[in-house]
């Protein structure tokens, strides 16, 4: 083992501390909430539950886990199994495409400061190119007279948690202050008193609002759609892989270990489903049944399953013959005890190898289920149809286009990669 | 010899028409059983009860599943695929206007991708772990894990939008009409280029991994080196025995794929809005014209059992110990 080289465990804390440092007050404004907030469930437990919701949920979980995490791996590092050597592994571009992707699926509200669906003042900040920035006016909240804990509690949670709209802000291209604030729209002037800005020190608040990749069509930030867009693509992978699994293992077990009838039935069933054009199937259903996550998660699991099959079926028929396997049934092991503990085990390599690549398939079909509009709607960003809602605006806009396709290869191109490398470590013969 | 390959070949085509056919009841029964009525596009509430009661019937999607599938099974026996709804056509003649289109647009794909692929992979074998060979090897990882229509986007993105070389869109220009033989078979041409570039650098990428290993396994065989100790010249080497015993497993690999590609290329076809057999699926589907959608299923199937048994025969004429192999 070479300690000179930078490994993925050392780029992981490396990442974390980044982001701790880069939202430090944001986490530490959340943990002051989530402390106030059990603090509610124990006094007021309805109110409490009322008060919970899917983005709030969601930033308490990456706040936990950006301290879980890293306790996790230096207890992990040391171990020797499948997660402890990708963790000690030299640090390679795919390994690297990894990472950060897994850190956008866990810590999308740390990472981005805008919700993905924002939408203001869509003249200005609509098709804006890479790095352009806008002026924020933030308008004067309405008091709130009542100063007890829970409107302290709620008043937090806005600050935090990130809405898809917002109606104290005004973004303009330039802003000009005088005895009023003026500001620019495109081109079109609006005026507004200073009594109804928010003031720091007697100065109106203003920001500046940074898109870092763009704004698409309806000046929505590219960069937070991107970080969601990969919560939804690894999540239905996950999903739908899991299913094919599922799917692959009992029927491969059903057709390799009694034989006979039931194997030749299977098997020819499979040779159809590989032989035929299965993503008409796939969008048959989809057209059909109607478009959701579950639909779309389901629908691309029981549509991967058939590569599992033959390899689960053809290493068990081999494993038939094999002594260990003769002598265990011999014990009188249930077929469900024989699963488990005889087969599994030996089958284990090829099939970890199976689901990276299988994962990768799985990514690629959703985002091309979106780019045809039958993806899982409109509620959620989704690189794919990101990808088609750019293609009206080419000539204009190549950022809404360009950004998503690269994060989508760079995704297929790790999860390949990373299938390979997995197949080198359960076959070392492999390695040339 | 020749009497074993009919009997393979006839046992393989009839199993193939029962899978058909059990496909083309699926789609049947997951067609109907699926909520939304078609009919319901088609009768407007200015309409008479007795005719939205006629025109009810005349998608015959009232009477029982069993009772209409028993007619549609007699329709299909007789070779009659019923009336699409959107077309008010007849099935088979819509689908004669635009399976000749998916048929040259996918065979020529086709035999881009196998020649270029094999072409690649014999001259990055040739000169093994040279300068060639890594950046070729290179870009056919990364060609294999982009997206198609990510390919074609940035293709039109490139070529139309900033290039303006080649049309983005659709098979003719607008004022093809004016146009004489020539200058149309170039429009036509034209329109083509991007689509098939879009179309087969996945394919191309799929068979150029597979063909360098298989040929690189070839070559590390002990056979080659005797041959080379024996004296014979690396040409004739390459060309009599490495390249029939690599190219073997990929036929089987290049039926499927064919199979598919005559199906309909859709994702190519929608991003270049081309009139294909994939387009009009995917169209058939989401407008539920339930008579187009089970045409052209049969479609697709039949295309795909016929390259299946094209790469079954091909197989089978060059490496004649398969044929034993499948009787068992």
């Amino acid at each position: 083992m070479n300690n000179s080289k930078i490994k993925n465990w050392h780029i992981i804390l490396l990442l974390l501390v980044i982001l701790f440092f880069l939202r430090f007050g944001l986490i530490i404004k959340s943990y002051l909430l989530l402390y106030k907030y059990i603090g509610f469930l124990f006094s007021d437990f309805s109110i409490a539950i009322n008060i919970m919701d899917l983005g709030f949920a969601d930033l308490i979980v990456s706040i936990l886990l950006i301290v879980v995490i890293p306790s996790l791996i230096l207890y992990e590092k040391n171990k020797n199994n499948l997660l402890a050597v990708g963790l000690n592994k030299k640090v390679d571009f795919s390994s690297f495409t990894v990472i950060i992707l897994i850190s956008f699926f866990i810590f999308a509200p740390l990472i981005t400061d805008s919700n993905p669906n924002f939408q203001k003042d869509i003249g200005v900040t609509k098709l804006l190119p890479p790095l352009s920035s806008v002026d924020v006016i933030t308008l004067k909240k309405e008091k709130i007279i009542s100063k007890d804990k829970l409107a302290f509690l709620l008043n937090l949670k806005d600050d935090v948690v990130k809405k898809p709209f917002n109606e104290n802000l005004i973004y303009a291209d330039s802003i000009k202050i005088g005895g009023s604030l003026i500001f620019y729209q495109k081109g079109k002037e609006k005026e507004i008193q200073k009594n109804k800005l928010q003031l720091v020190n007697d100065i109106p608040l203003i920001e500046k609002k940074h898109f870092l990749l763009g704004t698409d069509e309806f000046g929505r930030d590219i960069f937070s759609r991107l970080v969601y867009g990969a919560r939804i693509s690894l999540l239905i992978g996950l999903g739908a892989v899991f299913i094919s699994l599922l799917l692959g293992l009992s029927l491969g077990f059903l057709a390799g270990y009694p034989g006979g009838f039931a194997d030749s039935f299977l098997n020819r069933f499979t040779e159809v489903f590989l032989a035929f054009p299965i993503i008409f199937l796939i969008i048959l259903i989809l057209a059909l049944f109607g478009n959701s996550f579950f639909t779309v998660m389901f629908v691309l699991g029981f549509s991967g399953w058939m590569s599992l099959f033959k390899i689960v079926r053809g290493e068990i028929i081999l494993l038939k013959k094999k002594d260990f396997f003769i002598s265990a049934q011999m014990i009188g092991l249930s077929p469900y005890k024989l699963l488990l503990k005889e087969i599994l085990p030996v089958i284990l390599a090829p099939v970890i190898v199976n689901l990276v690549l299988l994962y990768g398939n799985v990514i690629l079909a959703e985002s091309a289920l979106s780019y045809l509009g039958l993806g899982i709607g409109n509620n959620y960003p989704s690189w794919g149809a990101m990808i088609e809602s750019g293609q009206a605006y080419i000539s204009e806009a190549w950022w809404m286009i360009f950004f998503p396709g690269l994060t989508l290869f760079l995704t297929l191109f790790a999860a390949n990669d990373i299938g390979k490398e997995v197949n080198i470590h359960y076959n070392p013969a492999l390695e040339k | 010899m020749k009497k074993e390959l009919t009997k393979i070949l006839v046992k393989r085509v009839s199993t193939s028409l029962v899978v058909l056919f059990l496909l083309i009841t699926f789609v049947f029964f997951l067609l109907r059983i699926s909520p939304g009525d078609p009919s319901q596009k088609f009768i407007s509430p200015q309409l008479s009860p007795e005719l939205v009661k006629k025109v009810k019937e005349s998608f015959d999607l009232n009477s029982p599943l069993l009772a209409q599938y028993k007619a549609f099974v007699i329709n299909l026996a007789q070779g009659n695929l019923g009336i699409s709804y959107n077309y008010r056509m007849p099935v088979i003649s819509v689908i004669g206007e635009y399976l000749p289109f998916t048929l040259i647009f996918a065979s020529i794909s086709f035999i881009i991708q196998i020649f270029s692929g094999f072409l690649l992979a014999l001259i990055t074998v040739k000169n093994r772990d040279g300068l060639l060979d890594r950046i070729i090897s290179k870009i056919s990882l990364a060609a294999y894990a982009t997206p198609s229509f990510v390919i074609g986007v940035i293709l039109i993105f490139l070529f139309s939008a900033k290039l303006k070389i080649f049309p983005s869109s659709g098979l003719r220009s607008f004022d093809s009409g004016s146009f004489s033989f020539l200058q149309s078979l170039t429009d036509f041409i034209n329109h083509l280029v991007l689509p098939l570039i879009t179309l087969s650098i996945p394919g191309i990428a799929i068979y150029f991994k597979y063909l360098r290993d298989n040929l690189e396994d070839v070559y590390n065989k002990q056979f080659v080196i005797n041959l080379r100790a024996l004296g014979f010249a690396e040409k004739e080497i390459t060309r009599k025995h490495v390249i029939p015993n690599a190219i073997n497993p990929l036929i089987s690999v290049a039926g499927i794929e064919l199979g598919i590609l005559l199906s309909g290329a859709l994702i190519t076809e929608v991003i270049f809005a081309l009139p294909g057999m994939g387009r009009l699926t995917i169209n058939a589907i989401l407008t539920r014209d339930y008579p187009l959608v089970t045409g052209c299923s049969i479609v697709a199937g039949i295309l795909i059992i016929l390259s299946n048994l094209a790469a079954d025969i091909i197989r089978a004429s060059l490496d004649k110990r398969l044929v034993k192999g499948s009787l068992n």
